[in-house]
């Protein structure tokens, strides 16, 4: 355990202490020295931020529902609790029993997000572990990772020891099962990273070696040791009614991001928007059953208090049994004044009568994602929705006593044109008339319409994984043209940092050889970069310079569907022949449909079985 | 009907801000099925009320709060009910109806703290009660108040001599052998509520300020003692 009085000396000195006192209704404390393992699991964010992640809760519940496993979480201390924390020589700990990091067997970090790389190697230092896998001895925790962004795990490969591809529900108690082994043999360090290589989901970036042609593109990734496999397979869950849920949720005593109860109603997604990262690794679709659903709202609400239950999941109006769920729910929960939300809405006339219901308890706001401004450009990244679309679910939303939306788009998508950027304005313009052609009486409240462009992002594992991003020149050029096209007070555009979306492109798409840049960027100060007061560009920059990287290569430069991709080696399910047949369809502006309605052969059914495509 | 309610806020709930509290409370009413009433509108809030917020990192070994229920329930099945779903740092001490037409929050008129803290240049405890006797001799005693109206700050001076009610000094350990100054406790009776309300920091570093003790300000510990109303000038229980 960390020294307390110091910890009782910094806690009076810092802002919101309650994000490091632990203690939570629902959170678990187990005598540490009364197990076998010991996980930690870390966020490479604040508290408030990580403690909004349903990954996080159902990894904590499920290991600690093992009797001899301890989970404790870990997350990365605001910039002015680091300081304390370093002045006083306190080092990373976790909420539970306050107990330093280095002294867990696991460490795991969740990649949400790629801009978090520098706060996982800052609490890796602030935890006294090296940072480097390669320097890591026998006493040392192991450092695995796993998430979305796992999908590409070379940026971040001499940091972690191994990842685990895919859904972790039921790798990551085969991993520590192989622990528990190990540790009782008293195997190396070596060894058990040899073992836990020939899982099924599991990457350890120290066996391979990676081999780069002249132009520095990759010509191949040899495998250094015998037995380890060449490519790594995803893994998922068969069956999402079978697969563990929490039925209780920690309950943070400060607001958290999303401070309600996560209900996850399916995994996956069959639109096939070409943009989506998830859209594409989360395959096939998978739901929960309504009764399952319920089983779970019941307990969940019994063992929170929470006062909203919200249906998570990447589309959520496209859950087969949405109108009979949500009837179910809110039969049981009007009366006790439980509001129930969908994160995500889509601007067709279903979606509009599940708000419809929806809104007999709550109001919540009022956001939809057209992604781009033209029917052209939005038919190039196969999101299904027209403008049709959005005047009726506007009318609708107007009527019955909105007057604050959000639309949100992107901009720099492949062939876009200036047309296309302004028809974002023309939209908010659109929506306006909308508003103002009610009669006057029918009219409640202020209209506020939110334009909201965030920069395109080339994703690994989508049918634009090749296209190259806009320069951030370009990105101002283009956000210029829009701001300057507005002039409308009840319009507000707003837009994501250009530089920060560079980055993200960067790293999303990056090799090993970036690991160095990273270390270097974190040594220039750089952390919590998703922040952007915390984000410095230009230190960025120089650490690339002093590295030797150039940033354009990753991510402006438009690379040829032959080129061998830092991720070909993973295998989601998708194969990359779909994938460049959609990269085709996209520039040829050809719609594929909601794989719903009919398989358009993504792949994923031929390797994988379960969900829909069974 | 109204139940007021006796609770403690201790530990590190401390370090909970009041919203925080509020959140617990209504999700600990929710989880133990306390006929709460909600208040009507488009986002129903439930109807219950903590009197004389406290600070961050303050400590309380005595809250009030008023909870309107639509259903009476006995006292002690509340507290038990509460006490089972509260963390250990919060617990309902004492649970009764009132007829009382007026709020615990304006009921409240003064604040019982017990201070700890460090006082470099203090060596002796006679010399520490003179002190504190000249201090509140003086004619006025004036802080600064800052207020912040969305940017901009303002800020005011506050005689605030008829909100200090009393000081006594408790405990007074001096490290004679280090000379690095005392341990002291005092109690004091501050104003509280809509009426005027001294907060014990503001009231620290005003003593600070004219008795230049060299108090240690990362060594102070405060925690409330007692809430009292006031009526005809004599101080009372709320409950």
């Amino acid at each position: 355990m960390i020294d307390i009085d110091k910890f009782n000396k910094v806690l009076k000195r810092v802002e919101k202490p309650a994000r490091y006192i632990g203690m939570e209704k629902n959170s678990v404390k187990k005598d540490l020295n009364k197990v076998k393992v010991k996980f930690a699991f870390a966020f490479p964010d604040i508290y408030e931020v990580g403690m909004s992640h349903l990954g996080l809760h159902i990894l904590y519940n499920l290991l600690n529902q093992e009797e001899d496993i301890a989970c404790e979480r870990a997350f990365a201390p605001w910039v002015d609790m680091e300081q304390e924390m370093i002045n006083e020589n306190i080092p990373l700990f976790t909420l539970e029993n306050r107990e330093p990091v280095k002294n867990f067997d696991f460490i795991g970090f969740t990649l949400q997000y790629e801009m978090s790389y520098t706060n996982i190697i800052n609490m890796l230092h602030l935890g006294d572990i090296p940072i480097l896998s390669r320097d890591r001895k026998e006493d040392n925790p192991f450092v695995i990772a796993g998430g979305p962004c796992g999908y590409n795990p070379e940026p971040i490969a001499d940091i972690i020891d191994f990842f685990v591809i895919g859904e972790g529900e039921e790798v990551i108690l085969e991993i520590l099962e192989k622990y528990k082994e190990y540790k009782e043999i008293k195997a190396s360090r070596l060894d058990f990273l040899k073992e836990v290589s020939r899982i099924e989901g599991i990457y350890v970036p120290a066996f391979y070696q990676v081999f780069y042609n002249e132009d520095n593109t990759i010509d191949r990734m040899e495998p250094l040791i015998e037995g380890v496999p060449r490519t790594i397979k995803k893994r998922i869950i068969k069956d999402l009614n079978k697969v563990y849920y929490p039925e209780k949720l920690i309950l943070p005593y400060v607001e958290t991001i999303h401070d309600r109860i996560p209900l996850e109603i399916f995994r996956g997604c069959t639109r096939g928007c070409r943009f989506c990262q998830a859209g594409m690794i989360y395959r096939p679709v998978r739901e929960k059953s309504v009764d399952r659903l319920l089983e779970l709202a019941d307990r969940l609400e019994k063992n929170t208090g929470y006062e909203d239950i919200s249906l998570t999941s990447l589309s959520s109006c496209d859950y087969s049994e949405l109108q009979l769920l949500i009837s179910k729910l809110m039969d049981r929960y009007e009366e006790k004044r439980v509001g129930v939300s969908l994160p995500s809405l889509r601007l067709d006339s279903f979606s509009i009568g599940v708000l419809k219901e929806i809104q007999k308890v709550r109001k919540t706001g009022l956001t939809f994602a057209p992604e781009a401004g033209s029917q052209r450009l939005r038919d190039v990244i196969n999101k299904g929705v027209t403008e049709e679309d959005l005047i009726t679910a506007m009318t609708y939303a107007f009527h019955e006593g909105w007057s604050t939306v959000k639309l949100y788009f992107m901009i720099g998508l492949p062939t876009e044109e200036e047309r296309d950027l302004l028809g974002i304005r023309d939209l908010g313009y659109k929506v306006k008339d909308l508003f103002f052609s009610l009669p006057r009486e029918k009219r409640k409240g202020n209209l506020k319409i939110t334009l909201s462009a965030s920069c395109f992002v080339p994703k690994p594992f989508t049918p634009f994984q090749w296209v190259g991003q806009n320069a951030i020149d370009e990105f101002y050029e283009k956000i210029d043209l829009i701001k300057n096209n507005i002039k409308d007070r009840k319009i507000t555009f707003n837009y994501h940092d250009p530089k920060l979306s560079y980055l993200e492109a960067v790293l999303a798409r990056g090799d090993r050889r970036l690991c160095k840049a990273l270390i270097k960027a974190w040594e220039k100060g750089c952390k919590f970069d998703g922040w952007s007061e915390m984000f410095h560009y230009s230190k960025w920059m120089e650490a690339f310079d002093e590295i030797g990287i150039d940033g354009d290569f990753y991510a402006l430069r438009e690379r040829s569907v032959e080129e061998t991709l830092p991720w070909d080696f993973i295998e989601p399910g998708v194969t990359k022949e779909y994938l460049i047949k959609e990269y085709e369809k996209a520039k040829g502006e050809e719609l594929t449909r909601d794989c719903r309605l009919g398989c358009t052969n993504c792949g994923i059914n031929k390797s994988f079985t379960g969900g829909v495509c069974k | 009907m109204i139940i007021r309610v006796k609770f403690t806020k201790k530990n590190y709930l401390k370090y909970i801000s009041h919203l925080d509290l509020m959140r617990l409370f209504q999700r600990a009413f929710r989880r133990g099925h306390i006929p709460i009433k909600y208040s009507g509108g488009f986002n129903p809030q439930p109807k219950f009320s903590i009197a004389n917020p406290l600070a961050l990192g303050i400590e309380s070994i005595e809250e009030y709060m008023d909870i309107d229920l639509y259903k009476k329930i006995s006292t002690k099945d509340f507290i038990e009910i509460m006490n089972k779903e509260l963390p250990d740092g919060i617990r309902i001490l004492e649970a009764k109806y009132t007829e009382d037409k007026r709020s615990i929050s304006s009921l409240i008129s003064w604040s019982y703290y017990e201070i700890k803290f460090t006082a470099k240049k203090l060596n002796n405890k006679d010399e520490f009660q003179d002190l504190i006797g000249e201090w509140l001799k003086e004619d006025k005693i004036i802080i600064k108040k800052i207020r912040r109206k969305g940017n901009k700050i303002t800020e005011r001076d506050q005689d605030v001599k008829s909100f200090i009610g009393n000081i006594v000094i408790k405990d007074f350990s001096s490290k004679e052998d280090t000379n690095t100054g005392s341990v002291v406790r005092i109690d004091c009776l501050l104003k509280a509520g809509d009426k005027g309300n001294l907060k014990p920091t503001d009231f620290l570093d005003a003593m600070e300020k004219y008795l230049d003790v060299g108090i240690d300000f990362d060594t102070v510990e405060i925690k409330r003692l007692e809430l009292f109303a006031e009526e005809k000038g004599r101080i009372l229980s709320p409950m």
